[in-house]
This record gives structure tokens, C-alpha cells and sequence, in this order.
């Protein structure tokens, strides 16, 4: 396994174009089949904390399954962005923004029409966002619930290509072994123990839990410059989400 | 239903016992008597089974750091809001790279005529995937270049003119490049896939690797870089990991040309960045870091001079290093060849791949009569 080199860093604009929240902003009125396809990406990666903060509303599960995909089919029409000029700021709050509005002013039009009428975004996992809805039944204001879910949401996504990573190199079982190393400050990891543990020696073990880290560190924040439109976005971000989460 | 075991003892099923009472109570007139009893049947066959005994709770988890309850959905298992505090950490000078990491997903939307079934590596140039052409039916390897390096506005024309050229290389000891382009965001090669390990590899198993070993990949590294320096092509980055052994132990040479391509080292580019793109320098030979304009195929003599050194020796020639007999049991003529391939100036080494290639057989071939 040849190890990674890394380029020297820029924070040049350039560097971002790439990331999905920031081809939509740059598309906007003239949007090109990547930009729609990053926020169609974009919103199939967070329908989450949506669909929980809808259930918050007191709308039904069918009702607000019924709104979920309306929405999103309002807000993958070409105009809808021109409309609502998202201007500089995060996906996430984006998001939020756009569905009060549209919780507002357009859902009981929409909901007159006849059911099955629109095109059906994606078939969405209502189970599990059901689940999550229970979890995030506890006291808090709707807004708060959507970033804790959008938080939570983040982490997922970041674990889940993390392990993927690992599973892809042939390691699915380091990765099992020394997850639970994510969390907490690096200095107080009792190494010695989990080397005997792990039948390994200390330093090996130090190396794989530091490499695991920092790959992780690196995939969450390149997860978060997905949903941001600049570099300095990214710590804002972070910061944000901890605090949502009790931090 | 549960049935008297009386009932049970004289050899009556429950269904069995019904009928009869029914049809006791209709002989006995009392038709309506039988009625009320199959309706109440019928209701209570209907009436929802007693749900099963609800499952133990289990014991709520909490967080070993911050002591805070997790919750079932917790991802991983693992504290979320331990997990984000994590995401603060940073030494001074790291910086998030590869802020456009493509996911799996970005890579198979732009290409839909692949199936990608995985990763195979990834270095400072890009990521390479195993992939199946579903309209050959075939394996392929589908190389991306890192969008980083990619970057030069001069790089579409670049990569088109230089790819063509790598694309013609055809030799039973390169890895033949299919096709290549750009599609979506995404620079690419589709490669022939190798089945087996690269050098790096193999030595990580086993260093230094024997004598003979190393004595039947020279030559057919030989044959690839004479073949590709006929075309006018420098490789430019040989190393371990560029060297290809298959299942039948083929050797196969990748990556020919791209450091060219890639503009690793051109001016404009700074040393570091240079330096941190091109992976180990260790290979180099000197005159592509202090005059890379007068680089020439000579310096993949070179790059095979340390490779080949490794490969008896288990090291790499760093500083005053000493010759290969000095440090392995093998045949001392062959020190002569990795020393004269290692020299500093190209003028001094061999000035053809061939040479390499002739002078290592002679002594192969010379051990074999004695």
C-alpha cells in the first residue's frame, strides 16, 4: 500500500469549485448538469433533518412524505434558485430557509392538487428517518432538532465513507477495532492496553490510531466543504454543529 | 385455545370437541344456543395473539468521554457530539486536503459504460479503481488524476497532446493504456489491470529479495524502458511501486509519462509542492532536481540503478553507500552494473536501457554454465 502524499495546501478559490454547494451557487441562473446534479446529490445526502423537522410540524407520515417530495421537486426546478438567491451562504441553512418558505407559501397549493401528480424524487428510507424522528422527540425548538438530525446526518456520512476506505483497503477490521478511538483526546488513549488487546505492538498501534484520525478529520471536513462556499466556512461550521450537539 | 386437560386426556382436540357441542346443542334444539357459540369462536379467533413479552431493556449507553447517554442512533456506536469535538483537532500546518475527495458515487455517475467495483490505490497523482467495462466484459483500471494537480488552465491541452502518446505504447512489459479523456470533473486513464502486486509491495513481504530474483525483472524493465525511449517517451518516475508483477509473473511497467504530463516538473511549480506531488524522491536521479530542463531518458537508468540496488540489498543507495556484494551474498560483477547505472552523471552511466539489459544476462547467463 503506497502511502498517501499529500499536495501542499492552497486556500485559493479554485480549490473549492469543485464542492458541491459552491457549483450550485456559481451555476445559479445558469445552471449546467453538474451543478443540478450536485443539489439533487446534495439533497439526497440530507433529507433527513427535513423529513424530522416536517414530522415536527405535526404533519402526519403520509402527509409528510407527501410534502418531502414535493418540496424537493420544487426546489430541483430551474427557477427555484434564481427565486430564492441563496447569495453566500451554507447549504444547510439554505435548505431550512427554503422549505419555511415553501411550508408557508406554497405547500397548501401544492397539496390541493391531486396526490401522485409530481414525480417522485427519490424513494426515500421513511423507515429509518421514522427512527430518527423518535430519537429526536425530545424537547427543543424545530430548528434546533434540523441541525442536531443535520449533524448527525454529517457524521454518518463521514463514518460511513471512513469505513468505507478501509474496507476498500482490506482493513474492515482495523477500522472495527480502533473506531471507538475516534472520540476523546489523543494523549489519554491507554495504547499499551489496546496493544494488548490487539496482540500488537504500542507504536503500531499509535500509528493506526493517528492515521485513523486524521483521515477521519480530513473526510468530515471535506464533507462539511461540501455543503459551504468557502474555506473559512468550514471551522463556522464545525463550531455550529458542536454546539447543536451540547458542545 | 386452551383446552381442558381432562379434555386432552380423553383423546379430543379442541376443534373436535366444538363440532360436537354444536352439534349436541342444534339436536338439542338449541339452535340459537349453537349460534352464540360459533360467533363467540369467531370472535375470539379473530382477537389479536398476545403480543410476545417485550424484549429486556437494555441498559442505556453512555459516552466514556463525556458521559452523555447515546442514543440508538448514535453513528458507529459512538458519542456524536465526542465525534465532532474530534473534528477540531489539527496540528499547526495541516490542513484539510482534498477538500474534492470523489466519492464513489461522483466516479460511477461519470462513467456509466464502468462498472467500479473498487479501489486498487491511491497516491499523490490520483486514485486508481478496478472497474468492469460491461461491453467488453472485461477488468479494467480506471486512474483518476487528483483534481489538485489537474488544476493548470494549459493542462486540457497538455493532457491531450502528451495522453496520445502514452496511449500508443504498446509492449508486453508497459501497461497498456485503453482509453483516456476527461469526463465530468474527472482527468482519467482506463488502463489494463494488472493482477498481482507491485515491487513495493512484494519487498514490504520480503527484503531484500534474492539475487535471481531481481535478475529476471531487471531485463524485462530493461526491454519496457528501451521500447519507450525508442518512442521518445522519459518514464521519469520509476520506483517499486510503478513496477507491476502479475499471477504469471509478467513484469508490467505503469505510470510511463505522467510526471511529464502532470507538469510535476516544470517551472512554476515550486520545489515543495513539486516534491510533495512526486512521492519519494529517493529515485530521482540528481539532475531532475538540480537541472530539470536537461533531463533525459538517462534518468530512468538511474531510477532503475536504485531500484535495482534495492532490490539486492534491501536499501536504498543513500550518501556513501557501499556496493552490493558488500552488504549481500551475490555475484560481485553485478556490482559494477548498479554502480555504473547509480552514477552521478548521466554521461557516466549506461547511455541505453539495453546496455543495462545486455550487461545483467551476460552474468546471469555466465552463473548458469558455471
Amino acid at each position: 500500500m503506497t502511502s498517501r502524499q499529500r499536495p501542499a495546501q492552497s486556500s485559493s478559490p479554485a480549490e473549492f469549485a469543485a464542492t458541491r454547494w459552491s457549483l450550485v451557487l456559481s451555476a445559479q441562473a445558469n445552471d449546467s448538469p453538474q451543478s443540478d446534479d450536485a443539489l439533487e446529490t446534495l439533497c439526497r445526502n440530507y433529507w433527513r433533518p427535513l423529513y424530522v423537522y416536517i414530522r415536527r410540524q405535526g404533519l402526519s407520515l403520509h402527509d409528510a412524505q407527501d410534502l418531502t417530495q414535493a418540496f424537493f421537486a420544487r426546489l430541483l426546478e430551474k427557477n427555484f434558485l434564481a427565486a430564492v438567491a441563496p447569495g453566500n451562504g451554507k447549504f444547510r441553512s439554505f435548505l431550512l430557509a427554503s422549505l419555511k418558505h415553501f411550508l408557508a407559501n406554497e405547500w397548501d397549493k401544492v397539496r390541493a392538487q391531486k396526490r401522485g401528480g409530481g414525480k417522485t424524487f427519490v424513494s426515500l428510507d421513511y423507515e429509518t428517518a421514522e427512527v430518527c424522528c423518535a430519537a429526536d422527540s425530545g424537547e427543543g425548538a424545530p430548528d434546533a432538532i434540523f441541525d442536531r438530525r443535520w449533524a448527525v446526518t454529517l457524521l454518518e456520512r463521514t463514518l460511513a465513507r471512513l469505513r468505507q476506505e478501509y474496507i476498500s483497503d482490506g482493513k474492515e477490521a482495523v477500522f472495527e477495532q480502533l473506531k471507538e478511538m475516534l472520540t476523546g483526546e489523543q494523549q489519554s488513549i491507554p495504547y499499551a492496553a489496546v496493544a494488548r488487546r490487539l496482540a500488537s505492538s504500542e507504536g503500531a498501534v499509535k500509528v493506526a490510531v493517528h492515521r485513523l484520525r486524521r483521515r477521519y478529520r480530513e473526510l468530515l471536513r471535506a464533507e462539511i466543504a461540501d455543503t459551504v462556499s468557502g474555506h473559512e466556512e468550514i471551522e463556522e461550521e464545525l463550531r455550529h454543529l458542536f454546539a447543536v450537539l451540547g458542545g | 385455545m386452551n383446552m381442558n386437560p381432562i379434555l386432552a386426556m380423553m383423546g379430543l382436540s379442541g376443534g373436535e370437541l366444538i363440532i360436537m357441542l354444536i352439534a349436541f346443542l342444534i339436536s338439542c334444539g338449541g339452535l340459537a344456543a349453537a349460534v352464540v357459540l360459533v360467533i363467540w369462536l369467531l370472535k375470539r379467533q379473530s382477537k389479536t395473539p398476545i403480543p410476545p413479552p417485550s424484549p429486556p431493556q437494555l441498559p442505556k449507553r453512555s459516552c466514556p468521554q463525556c458521559r452523555s447517554e447515546l442514543a440508538a442512533d448514535a453513528p458507529q456506536g459512538l458519542c456524536p457530539r465526542c465525534l465532532m469535538k474530534s473534528g477540531f483537532e489539527s496540528r499547526s500546518g495541516e490542513a484539510p486536503r482534498n477538500t474534492a475527495v470523489p466519492s464513489l458515487e461522483d466516479i460511477a455517475k461519470a462513467f456509466p459504460q464502468l462498472e467500479i467495483t473498487g479501489v486498487i490505490g491511491k497516491g499523490g497523482m490520483g486514485t486508481v479503481y478496478k472497474a468492469r467495462q460491461s461491453q467488453l466484459d472485461r477488468f479494467v483500471a480506471l486512474k483518476i488524476l487528483s483534481p489538485e494537480l489537474s488544476r493548470d488552465p494549459a493542462f486540457a491541452e497538455r493532457f491531450s497532446r502528451e495522453a496520445r502518446a502514452l496511449a500508443r505504447l504498446n509492449h508486453p512489459n508497459i501497461v497498456n493504456v485503453y482509453d483516456f479523456g476527461k469526463s465530468g470533473n474527472f482527468y482519467f486513464f482506463i488502463m489494463e489491470l494488472v493482477d498481482g502486486l507491485n515491487l513495493w509491495q512484494m519487498e514490504q513481504a520480503k527484503k531484500p529479495l534474492a539475487p535471481e530474483e531481481a535478475l529476471a525483472i531487471i531485463p524485462r524493465i530493461c526491454d519496457a524502458l528501451q521500447y519507450a525511449h525508442d518512442q521518445g517517451i522519459v518514464h521519469r518516475d520509476i520506483k517499486p511501486a510503478n513496477i507491476l508483477l502479475d499471477k504469471q509473473g509478467r513484469v508490467k511497467i505503469a505510470d510511463f509519462g505522467l510526471a511529464k504530463l502532470l507538469g510535476t516538473e516544470t517551472k512554476g511549480m515550486g520545489l515543495t509542492q513539486a516534491q510533495a506531488a512526486m512521492g519519494t524522491p529517493h529515485y530521482m536521479a540528481p539532475e531532475q532536481w538540480e537541472k530539470p530542463l536537461a533531463v533525459d531518458h538517462r534518468a530512468d537508468i538511474y531510477s532503475l540503478g536504485v531500484v535495482f540496488y534495492e532490490m539486492l540489498t534491501g536499501e536504498l543507495p543513500l550518501g556513501r553507500f557501499q556496493s552490493p556484494s558488500r552488504k549481500v551474498q551475490m555475484d560481485v560483477r553485478l556490482d559494477e552494473v548498479v554502480l555504473r547505472a547509480l552514477e552521478k552523471e548521466p554521461e557516466l552511466r549506461y547511455q541505453q536501457a539495453s546496455e543495462v539489459k545486455c550487461a545483467v544476462e551476460t552474468i546471469a547467463d555466465s552463473q548458469i554454465t558455471r
